[in-house]
C-alpha cells in the first residue's frame, strides 16, 4: 500500500511538473497602489507595468483584441471570522491593433471611451496609470470597521471561441495576471 | 479477510474520488469557459484535478503491476496465467489504440495544415497593403486640406475665427475642426457632430509631435467598422502669440471603410487562425494523447481486473488443491459463479467432501484397528503365556511381556531383528530357538512340544507350540510361537504328591512304631533278667537297637509330617539382620572350624513375615551348608542380606554361599525335591522344606553351583504384607493359567 501511495505521489508531481500550463510567460507587475479619501469617496491610484508574452503580442499584432482587467476588492477585516467582501470594482479595457491604420485603439469597456496610440508602448503606458479611480463611497462603510483593498490585474486574449477555450484550457501563455496587492483603506 | 476489506474500501474510495474529480473538472470547465478571469484562476486547479485523476489511475495500475511481479517472483499459483492474460488483454487493447492514435495524429496535423495556404496569406497581405494605400490617399488628402485650411485661418482675425472655421469645415467636408491653444485648450470649434459629443483633447503624443513643428495624421477606426482621418497641424504664429494647433477630422466614405474593415477583419481572423495553428495542433495532440492514455490505462486496468476475476477461481482451485495435497481436507472453496469454472469448483468441493468422508471412515477404521490392537496387546501383556510373532523370514515382529519374563530377554525391544541373532548369548532363548529351528529345518511349520530348558539355577519346563500366520491376501504372513512355563505347575504337582506321600507315610509308619517300641521295651523288661548273661546281653543290644531305630524312624516320620503340614502363617514385623545374627551365632558355636560371615544392608528395613518359619529357613540353609562342609578342615559360609525389588514391589534378598563341593550336577534340577541329598546323613528334606517355606511367603528360591566352587542358594522374599499379597496373586494367576493351558 505504501508503494502504491508513493507511486501516486510521484505521478502527481510528474504530471504537475511537465505541465506547460504551469509556466506563465507574461508578467504584470503592480508597482504601487494606494487609495485616498477625497470628498467622501475613496479614490485609487496605481502604477502598473505590463510585459506581454510573445504569444499575446503576436495575437495583438494579428488584429486580435486583448482584454485588460483590473479588479479592486474591498473587504471588511474581521478578527474572528473570514473577511467579508463589501464591494468589487472591475475596470476593463479592450486593446486592439488596427492592421490598416497601424494604430492601437484602447477602449474602456465600462465607459466606451476610446483612445488610439501609434505604439504599443503608449497604449500600455496609458493602461499602467490608474488615477483617481472611484472605489467606494465612504458612507457605505461602517464607521468602526477596518477595510482592506486588494488589487489584481490580468490580460487575456478574449477573442477565442468557447470551443477553443475548452481545448486550450491547459495553455497559459494566452493570458497573464499580476499578484494580488493589498492595502488598508485609510479613513 | 481484513486486508481484503481494506483493499475493497481503498478501491471504492479511489473510484469515488476519481468520479468526483472528473465531475469537478467538468463543472470547472463549464464555469470558466464564460469567464476568462475565473478560467485564469481555476485552470491550474482543473489541471491538478485531472492530474490527480490520471495519477490515481496510473497508481492503481502500477500497484497491480507491482503485485503481479511480486506474485510471479513468489511463484504464487495462477500468477503466470494472470500475467499471460494481462499481456494478451493489453496487447489486444493497445494495438488498435496505437493504430488509431497514429492515424488520428496524422489526420489532425494535416487537417489543420489545410486551413492555411500561402496564396491566401499573400492575397490577404496584398489586400491589406491595398487598403493601406487607399487610406493613405485619404490621409494625404485630409492633411492637404487641413494645411490649406490652416494657412487661411492664420490670416484671419480673432473675431472671425469661428466663422472662418465653419466655412472651412463645410468647404473641406471635415466632420470637425477644432483650434487648440498650446496647452490643449479649445480656442474655437466647428463640428458636424451632435452637441453632446465632446471633442477629445489631443494626447501627449500628438502635442509632442506638433510642438516639434511636424503635422500629425492618423486613421482612427470607429466602432461601426468606419474610419475617420484625423489631422493635426501647428499654425504659424506671430511672436506675440502662443502656439496654436488645428485639428481637422475627415470621414472616410462608408464604402471604402466597409471594404477596408472587411479586409482588416479577414486579416485578423486569418492571423487568429495562424496564431492558433501550433497550439491547436499541440492541443489536439495532447487531448488525443490524454484520451488515448486514459483509454489505455483503463484498458490495462480492465485487463488486470478481468484477468483477476478470471484467475481468482483458478487460484482458489490451485490453493485448494495444494491444501488438499498437504492433507488439509477441510478446504472448501467459495460458492462458484455459474460457469465452467463454477462446475470445476463444485466438483472440487464435492471431491474434498468425499475425501473427508473417506478419511473419516479410514480414521474410524484405523481407530477400531488400533483399539483391537491395543486390546490384543493388553491381553498379550496380561497373559502368562509367552507369545513371539515372527515374520516369514523368522524376524521378530512382536513379543509380549510374559515371553520376556519366561526367557529373561526383552524380545519386543528388538523388533525387526532375526530371531537367531536375538538368541545369541541368551541361555533359555537359545535353547528354544535351537528346538524351533530344528522343526523349521524339518519343514514343520506347525508343531507342539513340551521342552525342558536348562539354566544355571535349575531347569525350566515349557509347553511350546508354533503355528503359521495366514491372512486373506498372504499365504504365509509369519509364525507365532506360544510357550508356557509349567515348571511351577510341575513343582506344585510334585509338591502335592510328595505331601500326600509324606502324610500317608507318616500315618502308615508312625502308627505301628509305638507298638513296636512298646513291645521291644516289654520284651526287654520281661526277659532281660531271666536270660543268661550272654542272651541277656544280646537281648539288651537288640531291644536297644529296636528302640533306637524306632526313635530314628519317629523323627523321620515327624519330619515328613512337618513337611506335609501347612499351618497358617503368623506374620509379624521383625529385624531380619537380628534373626540371621542369632542363627549364625548358634552355628558358629556348633562348628567353630567353619568361618561364617554375615553381610547385611545397613538400610534394610524390618521384614513382615512368619518369624518361626524364616528362622527355620535360615536354620535349614546354614545346616545344609555346614553339613556340606563337614569333611573339610576349613570352610566358609557367607550369608548376605539386601533389599531389592521385583515387579515394582519391595523385596529382601537372602544369599547363602559356601565353598563346599556343591550340588551334584546330575541332580541339579532336583535339589529342592524331597529325599534328594548328596550327604550320607541327610533326610533330603532340608532344602525341600526351605523351598516350601519360601513359597508359603510367595517368594522365589534358586540354587546353583558357583564357577569357583561351592553352592549358592538365592532367596527373594516380599518385604511386607502388601508385596507378599501381590506376589501371591501373581503366582496364583500364573499357576491357574498354566493349569488351564495344560
Amino acid at each position: 500500500m505504501n508503494r502504491l501511495l508513493v507511486t501516486i505521489c510521484v505521478c502527481l508531481f510528474a504530471t504537475v511538473a511537465i505541465s506547460p500550463a504551469w509556466s506563465d510567460e507574461g508578467v504584470i507587475e503592480i508597482r504601487s497602489a494606494e487609495s485616498e479619501l477625497v470628498d467622501g469617496v475613496h479614490l485609487a491610484m496605481a502604477r502598473l507595468q505590463y510585459q506581454l508574452s510573445e504569444r499575446i503580442e503576436q495575437a495583438l499584432a494579428g488584429g486580435i483584441a486583448l482584454e485588460f482587467v483590473m479588479e479592486f476588492e474591498i473587504d471588511r477585516v474581521r478578527r474572528w471570522w473570514l473577511d467579508g467582501n463589501v464591494d468589487t470594482v472591475r475596470v476593463s479595457y479592450e486593446l486592439r491593433f488596427d492592421s490598416v491604420s497601424e494604430r492601437y485603439t484602447l477602449r474602456n469597456t465600462n465607459t466606451g471611451q476610446r483612445t488610439t496610440y501609434a505604439t504599443i508602448f503608449g497604449a500600455l503606458n496609458a493602461l499602467g496609470r490608474v488615477d483617481r479611480l472611484p472605489l467606494i463611497d465612504d458612507t457605505l462603510l461602517s464607521e468602526d470597521g477596518r477595510y482592506r483593498v486588494s488589487m489584481r490585474a490580468s490580460v487575456t486574449i478574449s477573442e477565442y471561441p468557447v470551443s477553443l477555450r475548452y481545448l486550450l484550457f491547459w495553455r497559459n501563455d494566452w493570458r497573464a495576471s499580476s499578484n494580488r496587492v493589498t492595502w488598508s483603506l485609510d479613513r | 479477510m481484513v486486508s481484503r476489506s481494506l483493499k475493497h474500501l481503498f478501491y471504492t474510495v479511489a473510484a469515488a474520488v476519481g468520479l468526483v474529480l472528473a465531475l469537478s473538472a467538468l463543472v470547472l470547465l463549464a464555469k470558466t469557459s464564460n469567464n476568462s478571469a475565473e478560467l485564469d484562476r481555476l485552470s491550474q486547479l482543473t489541471l491538478v484535478i485531472n492530474g490527480v485523476g490520471i495519477a490515481i489511475l496510473a497508481g492503481m495500475l502500477l500497484g497491480n503491476i507491482f503485485r503481479l511481479i511480486g506474485d510471479l517472483r513468489r511463484q504464487v499459483p495462477g500468477a503466470r496465467l494472470k500475467g499471460r492474460m494481462v499481456a494478451a488483454f493489453v496487447a489486444l487493447a493497445l494495438l488498435p489504440l496505437s493504430v488509431v492514435y497514429y492515424f488520428s495524429l496524422q489526420f489532425i496535423n494535416r487537417g489543420i495544415d489545410t486551413w492555411f495556404s500561402v496564396q491566401v496569406e499573400q492575397g490577404l497581405d496584398d489586400a491589406l497593403e491595398l487598403s493601406r494605400a487607399a487610406m493613405d490617399i485619404q490621409i494625404r488628402n485630409g492633411l492637404r486640406r487641413t494645411q490649406a485650411m490652416g494657412r487661411r485661418i492664420e490670416r484671419q482675425q480673432e473675431s472671425r475665427l469661428l466663422q472662418t472655421l465653419t466655412e472651412e469645415r463645410e468647404a473641406s467636408g471635415a466632420l470637425e475642426v477644432v483650434l487648440f491653444s498650446g496647452r490643449s485648450r479649445i480656442v474655437a470649434l466647428s463640428s458636424e457632430r451632435s452637441v453632446n459629443s465632446v471633442p477629445v483633447l489631443p494626447t501627449d503624443e500628438v502635442m509632442l509631435q506638433v510642438r516639434a513643428g511636424r503635422p500629425f495624421v492618423s486613421l482612427d477606426p470607429l466602432d461601426n467598422d468606419q474610419y475617420e482621418v484625423r489631422t493635426v497641424i501647428p499654425l504659424s504664429q506671430p511672436a506675440t502669440r502662443d502656439l496654436r494647433v488645428l485639428r481637422a477630422v475627415y470621414p472616410v466614405t462608408q464604402r471604402l471603410s466597409g471594404i477596408v474593415s472587411n479586409v482588416r477583419q479577414s486579416y485578423a481572423d486569418y492571423s487568429k487562425l495562424k496564431l492558433l495553428r501550433k497550439p491547436l495542433k499541440s492541443t489536439f495532440t495532447l487531448s488525443l494523447t490524454i484520451v488515448l492514455l486514459v483509454s489505455a490505462l483503463a484498458a490495462v486496468y480492465g485487463a488486470f481486473f478481468f484477468s483477476r476475476r478470471l484467475v481468482a477461481p483458478i487460484q482458489q482451485l490451485v490453493a485448494g488443491t495444494e491444501a488438499v495435497a498437504k492433507g488439509n481436507l477441510e478446504t472448501e472453496l467459495a460458492p462458484p459463479p455459474r460457469d465452467e469454472i463454477g462446475v470445476l469448483v463444485s466438483s472440487f468441493n464435492d471431491m474434498t467432501r468425499r475425501l473427508r468422508a473417506a478419511r473419516d471412515e479410514a480414521q474410524r477404521t484405523r481407530g477400531a484397528v488400533e483399539a483391537e490392537r491395543a486390546n490384543l496387546e493388553t491381553i498379550l501383556a496380561r497373559l502368562s503365556t509367552g507369545v513371539i510373532a515372527l515374520t516369514p523370514d523368522l524376524e521378530i515382529r512382536t513379543a509380549n511381556a510374559a515371553a520376556a519374563d519366561i526367557l529373561g530377554v526383552d524380545i519386543d525391544q528388538r523388533r525387526g531383528e532375526p530371531l537367531k541373532s536375538v538368541a545369541e548369548g541368551e541361555l533359555l532363548l537359545g535353547q528354544l530357538v535351537d528346538i524351533a529351528n530344528a522343526h523349521f529345518s524339518a519343514g514343520e511349520t506347525e508343531w507342539r512340544e513340551q521342552i525342558m530348558l536348562r539354566e544355571a539355577a535349575g531347569r525350566r519346563v515349557l509347553t511350546c507350540a508354533c503355528t503359521e500366520l495366514t491372512t486373506d491376501r498372504v499365504a504365509l504372513a509369519g509364525f507365532v510361537i506360544v510357550f508356557d512355563d509349567i515348571t511351577t505347575l510341575l513343582e506344585a504337582q510334585r509338591d502335592a504328591a510328595w505331601g500326600e506321600v509324606a502324610r500317608r507315610l507318616a500315618h502308615e509308619i508312625k502308627n505301628p512304631l509305638t507298638p513296636i517300641q512298646l513291645s521291644a521295651e516289654r520284651l526287654r523288661r520281661k526277659y532281660l533278667s531271666q536270660l543268661p548273661p550272654e542272651d541277656a546281653q544280646m537281648l539288651d543290644r537288640a531291644t536297644h537297637t529296636i528302640v533306637q531305630q524306632v526313635e530314628a524312624m519317629k523323627e523321620m516320620v515327624n519330619a515328613f509330617s512337618d513337611y506335609a503340614r501347612a499351618p497358617e502363617l503368623q506374620i509379624s514385623r521383625f529385624s531380619l539382620q537380628r534373626l540371621a545374627a542369632e542363627v549364625e551365632e548358634l552355628y558358629r558355636a556348633e562348628a567353630p572350624h567353619i568361618g561364617i560371615a554375615l553381610e547385611s544392608d545397613p538400610d534394610l528395613p524390618p521384614i513382615e513375615a512368619d518369624n518361626g518359619r524364616v528362622r527355620q529357613m535360615l536354620h535349614n540353609l546354614l545346616r545344609n551348608a555346614v553339613e556340606a562342609l563337614a569333611g573339610s578342615e576349613r570352610g566358609h559360609i557367607d550369608v548376605q542380606l539386601a533389599a531389592t525389588e521385583r515387579y515394582g514391589h519391595p523385596m529382601v534378598e537372602i544369599v547363602v554361599t559356601d565353598d563346599g563341593p556343591g550340588f551334584q550336577t546330575a541332580s541339579m534340577h532336583q535339589v529342592f525335591d524331597p529325599y534328594v541329598t548328596s550327604k550320607p546323613k541327610g533326610t533330603g528334606l532340608g532344602l525341600a522344606i526351605v523351598r516350601k517355606l519360601v513359597e508359603e511367603h510367595a517368594g522365589t528360591i534358586s540354587a546353583r553351583n558357583r564357577p569357583e566352587g561351592g553352592a549358592q542358594v538365592h532367596i527373594v522374599l516380599p518385604l511386607n504384607e502388601h508385596a507378599r499379597e501381590a506376589m501371591l496373586t501373581r503366582t496364583q494367576r500364573r499357576t491357574e493359567s498354566q493349569r488351564a493351558h495344560s
